[in-house]
């Protein structure tokens, strides 16, 4: 990133504290109104064909002491983060949670890490500046990434040029925090699979289905960073593979396929960003447990609550998911994506996976 | 018994033995042997109750005077005895009342009337004397001062158990400095285990009489209560008796001592709330208890085979064809005219046509003429012409009572009730009215159908009880009551004249039946002003005087009636302050405006405010039942003609639901008060911390807006005052020309208008005053004085010039602390 977009990122933040100089010179309250991050209030876009926040707002007010607290926390962590910016460091969400340990204010201190992250959010929606130009990392490392994909990395230390199979261990390529300092230089993957869990993804390496099928494989880590969900939407923009998701067979693992294809409803507004709405969903289906007969566990109250509320969320209501829901609730079951195995190590590799690609015309 | 009956025929004088040892006892005898019954059943409880009733009468005498009640109270420990002393500003007693009011059970002026008063019986004082000889042996020594009088009377005397009459041993006239009153002095066995009970008789005696002065000196403490108001209580007016209060026995008595002639004359004279009209509505209702309601039967149709201008025509002899049928046309217009009909009216129906006919025709229609015409209509109408064929009902099927019958019944009864069953409960009931024909041998049968209620339930309970047995179908209470309604209902009053007065004196029965119509009649609520309520201002200043609060509250409810008696339940509430905070809260009961003291646990008044739920009214009650906890005093005085209490000793009032349910509307009423108050406390408290906070809060957060902005700390009053929802009063002082202009603004961000007094203390003269301001110069300094009245989101502006060098000081009052930021 350049020092002139740094320079903008931080003025953003100083202004939105400027704004709330103004208002206490005006004699006016100071508040800060952002979208409701809720179900409720997401929309879809046609003209971008994702899901971003609709025009429900909450406003934090110094009206009330938790407002008044919740805007004396924004004032010091823009501070903090326009500090961070002018010495051009950078610093994880965790960090900034125990950094405000140090502050000199306890009314200023988060109480637990979700205050900080919804801070920053906030912070990243009215300043219109992402996390990622605050110089914001998650604390965990970018997910990985395995494939027939050339490509050049910006590093602090300089530029490196991997290929994502030849180069780089059965780990596979450790997407980095900002994927916009990646450029794509040849690639010769047909599709991109994303993976939910890292056994899944380990037993596709072993069993070469990266080379077999030229897949670039991407493991999602369960819910995906955003890194991983930029990379994946900048390689299905810019190298126009089709992107495919494989997941589990249950309501928390349809939600990472949402967050995949239509965006978070905590990111909505990056959502144009991040979102890869023409990415497909693999499996488990629920019509996979009954068609290949896999092991299962009971549905839990909390997964029925879990589809129920799926089938009122506006991203899933489209007739593939709907059905699939519905028929899960039916039948009370769930599967793993290593359930399969109960078919033989290969299964997944060699029927599984190109009988459900070729369904969906991947292959 | 049973063993003396064995032995009744062998010994013939067991009678006279057995009333050889029965003789009467005096009352003064009774009470000697059952002090319990009157509060004297202990040393402890008596010295309580010796105190009460002589306070009590003390209260009452100097009231009825209209003199401010002045009462003083002492007791003295004598060895293993009390001396108690009460004395009064009264009016005094005469010579000849003072040793029958002291010596006499039973003799006093309260009890025959309907009037709010403390005492009623005539009881009390003479029981405590009664008590004190007892106990003690010695006399009581009363002296008395009658207004004007220069000396006073003092006598010592006894209670003659054996006669209930005085017994006076010393009789003297004396000196005593005070211009009127009494003094009572006994002496008796007594203890001071009850020293709390007597304290919080005659501190709650102060908070319901704050018109009166009390005084207690016992041996280790001295009480002075002053009076808080120079207010008598409303003098009551004794009322008549209200004809829903009164019992058989006592109507017996009034009956015979009245001076009215008639019924209506006597329940308007000797009855509250009854005029004309009511009495005329008793009438009738006694009408239909005493002689019974006549049965009104439809009159024919033309589709009927009934001939009723054949009926006359053929009863009527040797009137001549034309006024014959003239006759019969009128009789039979007539009868038709009406939807139903009665003897009675077919009687008058009758008569009218008799007397247009003669009008017309010039003949004589005479009264056998008229009975015979009556008769014969009337047999026709309820189907019981004697015909050749016999029985006239079998004769060409049902007789037409049953159609009649049938269709009340049918109305009444449900649906579900087979129509035959319903027909043939018709046809019984129909048969019953046959037979009352026959019933009454002495005077020719009842023809006229004539029934009070109670034969003509017993009627439908005989008749539904064969429908039961032949029919087998279950004919319940509710079926046989709805028919016996629906067939009174259509039955008619009867137009007989009711008895007289000198008649009806000593008829028992006559006179339950009147007792029955007077209950049954509406008759509005016998008039309050017998009752003397304390009012919701003397109770909170009865209050105030009594408990250090934060908070009083108050209700007086409208009078309600309960036995034909009136009465008003009040009630008051002082909370916080000095009251104790920890356990439960107190509740003081009153009846006429006596302290009760005992019995708490058998009072309705403690059973209304258990049942009540506290914790709406934001009071703490654990298991959300029972008294409630804190610091409170709830107060309950029920006023009434006749207190109903659970017993003699009148130390709590008893359970009748129209009192309890006038007690808990009270109760609410100043129960809703005490919420609002600590509603606001708990909201300003919540104001109060809020400020705090954002106090602390917002300074910072504008101390750090401007370090990042790199400006200077910008100024958060008005944004704290209207996050605050506060008034903000601001001085604003601009330089013009030589001196200065001065604007004080006041700013109102609250949700409410605001009335503020603002000061505004000013060294030099103000000049240019706006509006609504005026200024008073006061040693050297000028008060500039603004009223404004500010409404909601509104604000206003008080603007004057002075001199550079003037100084100012700035006073606003009229809205809360934690409501108010100034900004001199």
């Amino acid at each position: 990133m350049s020092a002139d977009d740094t320079q903008q990122a931080r003025e953003q933040l100083i202004d939105l504290a400027a704004q709330f100089y103004d208002q206490f010179e005006l004699g006016e309250i100071p508040h800060m109104s952002v979208p409701t991050r809720t179900k409720n209030n997401i929309e879809y876009d046609e003209e971008m064909d994702v899901w971003v926040y609709g025009d429900r707002e909450s406003t934090r007010s110094a009206n009330s002491v938790r407002g008044a607290r919740k805007l004396l926390k924004a004032v010091y962590t823009i501070e903090f983060l326009a500090d961070q910016l002018e010495e051009d460091r950078s610093s994880t969400l965790r960090e900034l949670y125990y950094l405000s340990e140090s502050w000199d204010n306890d009314e200023a201190q988060f109480n637990d890490q979700d205050e900080s992250n919804s801070m920053v959010e906030d912070l990243e929606i009215v300043s219109g500046v992402t996390r990622e130009d605050f110089h914001m990392r998650p604390e965990e490392s970018g997910a990985t990434l395995m494939g027939p994909l050339h490509l050049r990395e910006q590093t602090r230390r300089g530029e490196r040029e991997i290929h994502c199979q030849e180069d780089v261990g059965e780990g596979g390529y450790q997407i980095p925090n900002n994927p916009d300092t990646i450029e794509f230089l040849d690639c010769d993957a047909d599709f991109i699979l994303a993976v939910e869990t890292g056994g899944m993804r380990d037993r596709l390496v072993e069993n070469g289905f990266d080379e077999e099928y030229d897949a670039l494989i991407v493991h999602l880590k369960g819910q995906p960073a955003r890194a991983t969900r930029r990379i994946t939407k900048r390689l299905h923009d810019e190298l126009g593979l089709p992107v495919t998701v494989f997941t589990d067979g249950d309501p928390w693992s349809y939600r990472i396929y949402g967050s995949v294809a239509y965006g978070s409803i905590k990111s909505a507004h990056l959502s144009e960003y991040l979102a890869t709405p023409e990415a497909d969903f693999i499996g488990i289906q629920p019509a996979d447990i009954v068609e290949y007969e896999l092991p299962t566990d009971p549905l839990s109250d909390s997964d029925i609550n879990a589809l129920e509320s799926e089938l009122e969320d506006p991203r899933f209501q489209t007739e593939y998911w709907e059905k699939q829901i519905e028929l899960q609730l039916d039948l009370g079951k769930k599967s793993e994506q290593q359930s399969l195995a109960s078919h033989g190590l290969d299964f997944v590799t060699e029927t599984y996976l190109p009988e459900r690609l070729d369904e969906m015309g991947v292959l | 018994m049973t063993s003396f009956q064995s032995t009744l025929g062998d010994e013939s004088g067991i009678a006279e033995e057995l009333a050889e040892s029965q003789q009467s006892i005096s009352i003064a005898e009774f009470f000697e042997k059952n002090k319990h019954m009157l509060g004297f059943d202990s040393g402890a409880r008596g010295l309580v109750t010796a105190v009460k009733e002589a306070v009590d009468n003390a209260l009452d005498a100097a009231e009825e005077s209209g003199i401010l009640p002045d009462i003083y109270v002492e007791i003295q420990e004598i060895g293993d005895y009390y001396r108690l002393i009460v004395e009064d500003n009264g009016p005094g007693l005469t010579k000849e009342s003072l040793p029958k009011v002291f010596g006499k059970l039973l003799y006093g002026s309260r009890f025959h009337a309907r009037e709010q008063s403390r005492g009623q019986q005539g009881i009390g004082i003479s029981a405590a004397v009664l008590y004190a000889q007892l106990t003690s042996g010695k006399p009581a020594k009363i002296t008395s001062r009658t207004q004007g009088s220069d000396e006073a009377e003092y006598f010592e005397l006894i209670v003659d158990t054996d006669t209930n009459e005085p017994e006076i041993s010393v009789e003297e006239t004396t000196t005593w400095d005070r211009p009127h009153g009494t003094r009572i002095e006994l002496e008796m066995e007594a203890n001071m285990r009850a020293r709390q009970q007597l304290h919080d008789y005659i501190k709650h005696t102060a908070v319901v009489n704050p018109h009166a002065r009390l005084e207690l000196r016992e041996p280790q403490e001295h009480f002075k209560f002053e009076r808080a108001t120079d207010q008598l209580p409303a003098e009551t007016e004794e009322i008549r008796p209200h004809p829903h209060g009164v019992e058989l026995g006592t109507v017996m008595k009034m009956l015979t001592a009245t001076d009215s002639q008639t019924v209506s004359g006597f329940v308007q004279e000797e009855f509250t709330r009854v005029g004309k009209k009511t009495a005329d509505s008793i009438i009738d209702a006694f009408r239909d208890r005493h002689y019974g309601r006549e049965m009104r039967w439809r009159p024919p149709t033309t589709h009927e085979d009934i001939d009723l201008h054949g009926a006359v025509e053929d009863a009527t002899a040797n009137k001549g064809a034309e006024a014959t049928a003239a006759f019969a046309e009128a009789i039979a217009d007539g009868v038709a005219d009406h939807d139903r009909i009665a003897h009675h009216e077919l009687l008058e129906t009758v008569e009218s046509a008799a007397e247009a006919v003669e009008d017309e025709h010039g003949t004589t229609f005479g009264d056998t003429v008229r009975e015979n015409a009556v008769e014969a209509v009337w047999l026709e109408l309820i189907d019981a012409v004697e015909t050749d064929e016999g029985d006239g009902a079998e004769g060409d099927g049902d007789s037409r009572l049953v159609a009649d019958l049938y269709d009340l019944a049918d109305e009444a009864t449900s649906t579900r009730k087979d129509d035959e069953i319903i027909h043939a409960f018709a046809d019984r009931l129909a048969a019953k009215f046959d037979a009352e024909l026959e019933s009454d041998e002495e005077d020719a049968g009842n023809v006229r159908h004539r029934l009070t209620r109670t034969d003509l339930r017993e009627h439908v309970d005989r008749v539904a009880d064969l429908t039961e047995e032949y029919d087998d179908v279950s004919f319940g209470k509710t079926a046989r009551e709805n028919v016996t309604d629906a067939i009174w209902g259509v039955m008619a009053t009867v137009p007989d004249d009711p008895p007289l007065v000198r008649e009806l004196d000593g008829d028992r029965d006559a006179t339950s039946d009147l007792v029955d119509a007077m209950r049954a009649t509406d008759i509005m609520a016998p008039p309050t002003r017998c009752l003397a309520p304390i009012s919701e201002e003397l109770i909170t200043a009865g209050l105030k005087k009594e408990f250090d609060a934060d908070f009083y509250a108050s209700a007086t409810r409208d009078a309600g009636v309960s036995g034909g008696d009136p009465f008003i339940v009040e009630a008051g509430i002082a909370y916080g302050g000095e009251l104790p905070a920890e356990g439960t809260g107190d509740v003081m009961r009153f009846a006429n405006r006596v302290p009760l003291v005992y019995q708490r646990g058998a009072c309705a008044t403690t059973d209304v405010v258990k049942s009540i739920g506290w914790r709406n009214y934001g009071l703490d009650q654990p298991g959300g039942s029972g008294l409630p906890n804190g610091p409170v005093v709830i107060m309950i005085h029920v006023a009434s003609t006749n207190v109903p209490f659970t017993s003699e000793s009148k130390d709590a009032v008893a359970n009748v639901p129209e009192i309890e349910d006038e007690i808990e509307l009270a109760i609410r009423e100043a129960a809703r008060d005490l919420k609002s108050y600590l509603n606001k406390r708990r909201s300003m408290q919540q104001r109060r911390k809020k400020q705090n906070v954002l106090g602390k809060i917002l300074p910072e957060m504008a101390t750090k807006v401007a370090e990042v902005t790199g400006r200077d700390e910008p100024d958060i009053d008005d944004a704290i005052a209207r996050i605050m929802n506060n008034v903000l009063v601001e001085r604003d002082v601009n330089e013009n020309g030589d001196g200065q202009a001065v604007s004080v603004v006041v700013e109102n961000n609250s949700s409410t208008n605001e009335s503020l007094e603002i000061t505004d203390i000013v060294s030099a003269e103000p000049t240019a005053l706006s509006d609504g301001a005026t200024v008073v110069e006061m040693d050297g300094e000028w008060f500039v004085k603004w009223e404004p009245e500010v409404g909601s989101d509104d604000e206003a502006a008080l603007e004057y010039e002075v001199p550079a060098d003037a100084t100012f000081d700035l006073d606003v009052k009229g809205v809360e602390s934690e409501k108010l930021t100034v900004n001199q």
